[in-house]
């Protein structure tokens, strides 16, 4: 098999590497949200959010991936028997662990002035934060969520562990073993995909959220 | 509106030994009937501010009540939002929304406080920029605009909601000097048209031609309080005297 083979054949795993990435993008967007306005606004509840960080950023993926997919899946067939649910799922918690960090962050650089500004029209507290909040602190992420979403391209290579989704990583490794049993090129290739799936993202969101900081005075 | 023997005491929480407590309001009552344009001032960090935020609920009270015509906002259980909604503010360092322009700046409140529909929440918000005279801005971000305009759409956001009062702390103490004067011209506008209006300035040139009532303002006491004519030209108190004799002379040397 020569190298465009090759090539051609991790190519069609990039959608899957893609899409597990986005979708536990958007998992993270969805947990870490409101976890890092609950421990920011809430105070009396902040303990569970920073227990549910403490364990998804402390259980390596690949366990959990594991845990999940052969602990969980076998009684609950639907959604934990499916090995495309179960990777961005994971990925997902791991992420919202991360994003809700992030998010906390960019809160606190804002400061609570839009808050008493919104609470002085009137707005409720969690109208406010959707309405003023949430758009101000997703731009001022913008360069950490960047180097997140670079990080979910990257992990998703874990999925590889529960088999049968055919990302980029489960092919490089099938690659390597089918003859000829080229255990070189078919890594290289796939750091090559990893690293342009993952810059062009990082770049273009920085661009973004640079353009509506400037907007916003930041 | 009304506040009755209204205390609040900051650093009371603090954990550390050598924390101050500051008393920035002791035992302060004030009435405001509709109409009325009262103007608090006194020395900074004599707490005005924060009286003025306890009006509006912002910052809650230790202790007293602050009555909006005859609901008691201090009673627990009120629904402050719907209160706030029926109190102006303008904050000193403006505070617009900054990721929307001036007109969704003034909008917000219309569509998601008081509900109003898409076309008559823009119209409404459109009347309000125009009344201030910055109509021009409407489609600019606050970094876009001067501190002046800034203001003014601060005060067009405070008003479109056709509040009962508006508070205003210290609207121009922020902006450079030659932008006070549009701000100001605004404020008296607004006094023309009989709004109702508690304000925490020291523009004393204002104060005299609009004011109904000054209140003079230290150490968190309301020390004096009286007609403009009063205290420009003999304050009963020392203090206020002392004071407005600075004030004057500052604003005459300028």
């Amino acid at each position: 098999m020569d190298i465009w083979q090759q090539l051609s054949i991790l190519l069609e795993g990039v959608p899957l590497t893609f899409s597990i990435s986005l979708l536990s993008f958007f998992a993270g967007i969805a947990i870490g949200l409101p976890l890092a306005f609950i421990r920011v606004y809430e105070k009396e509840v902040g303990f569970v959010v920073d227990a549910f960080e403490k364990i998804f950023r402390g259980i390596p993926e690949i366990v959990l991936m594991l845990m999940i997919y052969f602990g969980l899946g076998p009684f609950f067939p639907f959604p934990f028997n499916n090995a495309f649910f179960v990777a961005a799922f994971v990925l997902g918690l791991r992420s919202g662990a991360n994003q809700s960090q992030i998010y906390r962050g960019a809160i606190r650089g804002i400061g609570d002035e839009q808050m008493i500004a919104a609470q002085s029209v009137g707005l409720p507290k969690w109208s406010a934060i959707w309405h003023i909040m949430v758009p101000q602190v997703l731009t001022y992420s913008t360069p950490g969520l960047g180097s997140e979403f670079a990080l979910l391209i990257k992990d998703s290579a874990y999925a590889y562990v529960i088999g049968g989704l055919a990302e980029i990583m489960t092919l490089s490794i099938r690659i390597k073993s089918i003859p000829p049993y080229d255990v070189i090129t078919p890594f290289v290739l796939a750091a090559i995909l990893y690293i342009g799936l993952t810059s062009p993202i990082a770049f273009w969101l920085d661009r973004w959220g640079n353009k509506r900081k400037k907007k916003m005075g930041l | 509106m009304e506040a009755k023997n209204v205390y609040k005491t900051y650093g009371k929480n603090s954990k550390k030994a050598d924390a101050k407590q500051i008393e920035a309001v002791k035992n302060v009552s004030l009435q405001i009937r509709k109409g009325d344009i009262k103007l608090i001032f006194g020395p900074s960090g004599s707490g005005k501010s924060t009286f003025l935020r306890c009006l509006a609920m912002l910052d809650i009270p230790d202790k007293g009540e602050i009555y909006l015509g005859d609901q008691c906002l201090t009673k627990p259980g009120v629904d402050l939002n719907k209160a706030r909604a029926r109190i102006g503010f303008v904050f000193q360092h403006i505070y617009l929304f900054r990721h929307l322009t001036a007109l969704r700046n003034v909008e917000l409140a219309l569509r998601h406080v008081l509900k109003l529909p898409k076309e008559e929440a823009r119209k409404r918000a459109l009347a309000a920029l125009a009344e201030v005279k910055v109509t021009d801005c409407a489609y600019k971000y606050p970094s876009q605009m001067s501190g002046g305009q800034a203001q003014r759409v601060g005060i067009a956001r405070a008003l479109a909601r056709n509040p009962d009062i508006i508070l205003l702390d210290e609207p121009t103490s922020a902006l450079d000097p030659e932008l006070t004067g549009e701000v100001i011209d605004t404020l008296r506008d607004l006094a023309k048209e009989g709004a109702t209006m508690l304000i925490v300035s020291h523009e004393m040139p204002f104060a005299r031609d609009v004011a109904d009532e000054m209140i003079f303002y230290d150490e968190g006491k309301i020390v004096e309080t009286g007609r403009p004519s009063i205290f420009f030209n003999a304050p009963s108190t020392d203090r206020a005297k002392k004071f407005m004799d600075r004030i004057i002379k500052r604003t005459t040397r300028e």
